[in-house]
């Protein structure tokens, strides 16, 4: 059944990335595209019972993620409307059930308060559809643990796009520990000096770190804020063309506005501390804005070795053309084989391969 | 929306994953069962259907909107809002669509066309069996309200491996798989867990096959341990009983292991047990039977589940065995075994109850030619 997982994931991912571009978290909207892809047909296909089950639970605990951080808060209102198609098209009889990780609760319990508070009451109506048909088991974890230890673990991927990414560098870098790295710098800057030959002026041969770094990092950090809440801005704008004239514009006004408030909110605390830490300094700081973004963009690769079979077949056996011959003996594994077993040796079994 | 159990998300008693995606680190499950039911509101978990008028209702008042909007609600996301096909035209599901536009699908219509190249193509056995089982639970309300399952009551998922006692099973785990409530105790669980091992009567029974039933070992040799997180708990209800796990812990002590506890079996409960879910644990039986049990699962019981509490531990799945059937009339699963026997095509030879009786014995049931009789227990037994 495994198999089926990479697929569905996918499937999953697709239709929440046209929800995306529709930059809205309206139900009707993700009802369109649902129809439009004929989601439900995912079911399709003849299956034994069981397998139908098994099928089932597959799809909805592929589903179930996206209704988490670290998701933003448009993809998670799609996770649920999506876990909501799926649980009521789904053609097994009773109905599978979404299983809720109680450490996952609290987390949800928050992301219905936000919808609420921003007024969208379909998410908290679909939710509470979910709740009264019981579609969820309140259980310990999202799925069934067999102790399955995979020689090549597979790593959780999450899908960059649906990322909430403002919290991922508000996380990293408080102003808290901001002041910190500044207050280092100065420490450090301070000892290189106390220790140089010429007093007062720290040695040229350990001027190794960015001396600016303290308020490089900061200017990124608002730099990005900045270009963060232009895309916000952007995107209710937009929202508010397309959104329908009655309720649905007010709600979003009022979002709008509260992420308005949320950004002003933070970038007063960066600006604060660049006066505070410019006057500590009596230093004069220039503001490159456009510095980091190359840094910004620099993501750290790594590239793996070949396995030593691999590196082995690519040196020996690529050259020659006794490759057959050598391929053939190493496969040979009884000590005598008859003529007709030899030839008939590469037989293949026409098996179904996912 | 719901009373939050907020002192909940610090506690160790929330089960998180130690590895992902493999097995939880260890929780109080009685613990695990008393942080659900404070951040749930009752209804949630309760075995009432609801009325939608009432809740709707409720829900217009409890974050304060119009009931005209709630109705508005109700036509945007009804569950209409999700079929694809006109409403008196439904698909044929057993087929997948000419042309999916989803990936899934794709691949389903590869494993559809694949399959339909095949001359034939049965559902296995297994698999039949196994909806069979599956859904006899399901729904099940018990005659008297008494014995109901109480709501909110936890239901563990407990998977059963059976030992490798044969070369063919190393590359396939024969299980069973039962449903037990918190309330049981750990001997409920060890009653349930069904091995050929507990049947096997040893000896021979030429002189007095009659009398053979009652040297079944389950009842000869009662002890047996379940070995989780550290803790032996030993089965000492008979007065025969012995502490099987005492060989080890001795063993453990001179190699410098630290020491390991014991408990009783019939005095555990399983909410008051602190377990990893997922996570590989031993019962071992009749000495040396010795079968790993996985909790999969723990979780609030549900509408849908099985409701009967004497219906409890619940058999969910049981892998089939093949039978060996009876070398006369092989028809009836096998009850004998003979060696040395001149009646026999083969040495050795099973029989089934019937075609033992009728070719060894007269009528007056006295021992006819020279033989040697054992009692046999195939593996189908279970089946
Ligand atoms: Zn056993
Ligand atoms: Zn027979």
């Amino acid at each position: 059944m495994d198999y089926f997982i990479e697929p569905v994931k996918s499937d999953c991912e697709d239709i929440l990335s046209r929800f995306q571009r529709t930059e809205s978290v309206r139900y009707e909207e993700f009802a369109t595209i649902w129809r439009k892809m004929d989601f439900p047909s995912i079911f399709y296909g003849k299956m034994p019972a069981n397998e139908t089950r098994a099928f089932c639970r597959l799809v909805l605990t592929t589903a179930y993620p996206f209704l988490l951080p670290p998701y933003n808060f448009q993809i998670r209102v799609g996770g649920l409307y999506l876990l909501y198609g799926l649980y009521n098209t789904q053609l097994a009889v009773p109905k599978e059930k979404i299983s809720i990780a109680l450490k996952d609760w609290e987390n949800i319990m928050k992301f219905l308060q936000d919808a609420l508070s921003s007024q969208h009451y379909d998410v908290c109506y679909i939710f509470r559809q979910l709740i009264s048909d019981k579609a969820f088991y309140f259980a310990a974890m999202p799925k069934q643990l067999i102790f399955q230890v995979k020689r090549k673990p597979k790593r959780q991927v999450v899908c960059e796009e649906f990322r909430d990414r403002p919290a991922r560098v508000k996380e990293l870098i408080t102003s808290d520990t901001l002041e910190e790295i500044m207050n280092v710098q100065e420490h450090y800057e301070k000892l290189k000096a106390a220790i140089s030959a010429t007093p007062g002026q720290p040695d040229p041969a350990i001027s190794l770190i960015n001396k600016d770094l303290g308020t490089s990092l900061q200017n990124t950090v608002t730099g990005y804020q900045k270009w963060l809440d232009g895309m916000a801005g952007k995107k209710n704008e937009s929202g508010d063309a397309v959104a329908d004239p009655g309720e649905g514009t007010s709600q979003q006004g009022e979002s709008s506005r509260r992420a308005e408030l949320l950004a002003s909110i933070k970038s007063k605390s960066y600006g604060q501390l660049v006066e505070a830490s410019k006057s500590r300094r009596h230093r004069q700081v220039e503001m490159d804005p456009l510095a980091s973004e190359a840094e910004r963009s620099h993501e750290p690769t790594r590239k793996r070795m070949p396995s030593l079979k691999a590196r082995t077949k690519k040196n020996l056996l690529s050259k020659g053309n006794l490759k057959q011959e050598i391929l053939e003996a190493t496969k040979q594994w009884r000590l005598s084989v008859t003529e007709e077993d030899k030839s008939e040796r590469p037989r293949q079994k026409a098996r179904f391969k996912y | 929306m719901a009373a939050s159990g907020a002192s909940a998300s610090a506690s160790d008693d929330v089960p998180t994953y130690e590895y992902i995606d493999i097995n939880t680190k260890p929780f109080h499950v009685g613990t695990f069962e008393k942080f659900w039911k404070e951040s749930l509101n009752p209804k949630y978990y309760s075995f009432q259907d609801v009325d939608q008028e009432t809740e709707d209702e409720e829900f217009a008042a409890e974050i304060g909107i119009l009931p005209e909007t709630v109705n508005e609600l109700k036509v945007t996301c009804s569950k209409d809002t999700l079929r694809c096909h006109p409403e008196n035209q439904p698909p044929d599901t057993d087929v997948v669509p000419a042309d999916p536009g989803l990936i899934t699908l794709r691949m389903k219509k590869r494993r559809q066309d694949y399959k339909e190249t095949l001359i034939r193509d049965s559902t296995s056995r297994q698999d039949f069996y196994a909806t069979e089982l599956e859904g006899l639970g399901i729904g099940k309300r018990p005659a008297d309200l008494q014995d109901m399952v109480p709501e909110g009551e936890i239901i563990l998922n407990v998977n059963v491996l059976f030992p490798i006692l044969h070369e063919r099973f190393k590359y396939f785990r024969a299980r069973q798989t039962l449903h037990v409530l918190g309330s049981h105790r750990l001997t409920d669980l060890r009653d349930a867990i069904c091995c050929l091992s507990d049947l096997q009567v040893s000896g021979e029974f030429s002189q007095t096959p009659d009398i053979a039933p009652e040297f079944i070992s389950k009842d000869l040799f009662k002890s047996a341990f379940f070995f989780l997180e550290g803790i032996f708990y030993n089965d000492m209800r008979y007065p025969e009983c012995k502490d099987l796990s005492q060989t080890i812990r001795e063993w453990g002590e001179s190699h410098n292991f630290p020491t390991f506890q014991t408990a009783k079996m019939e005095d555990t409960r399983f909410r008051d047990l602190r377990i990893k879910v997922g996570y590989p644990y031993l019962y071992c039986h009749q000495g040396d039977c010795e079968h790993v049990v996985i909790i999969t699962d723990i979780r609030l019981a549900h509408r849908d589940d099985c409701l009967d509490q004497k219906l409890y531990p619940l058999l969910t799945y049981k892998h089939r065995m093949v039978c060996r059937k009876c070398g006369v009339c092989n028809l009836y699963i096998s009850r004998w075994i003979t060696t040395n026997d001149s009646f026999a095509p083969t040495d050795p030879c099973l029989f089934c109850e019937i075609c033992f009786r009728m070719l060894h014995y007269d009528t007056k049931g006295n021992k006819l030619g020279q033989f040697l009789a054992f009692p046999y227990v195939d593996a189908g037994a279970f089946n």
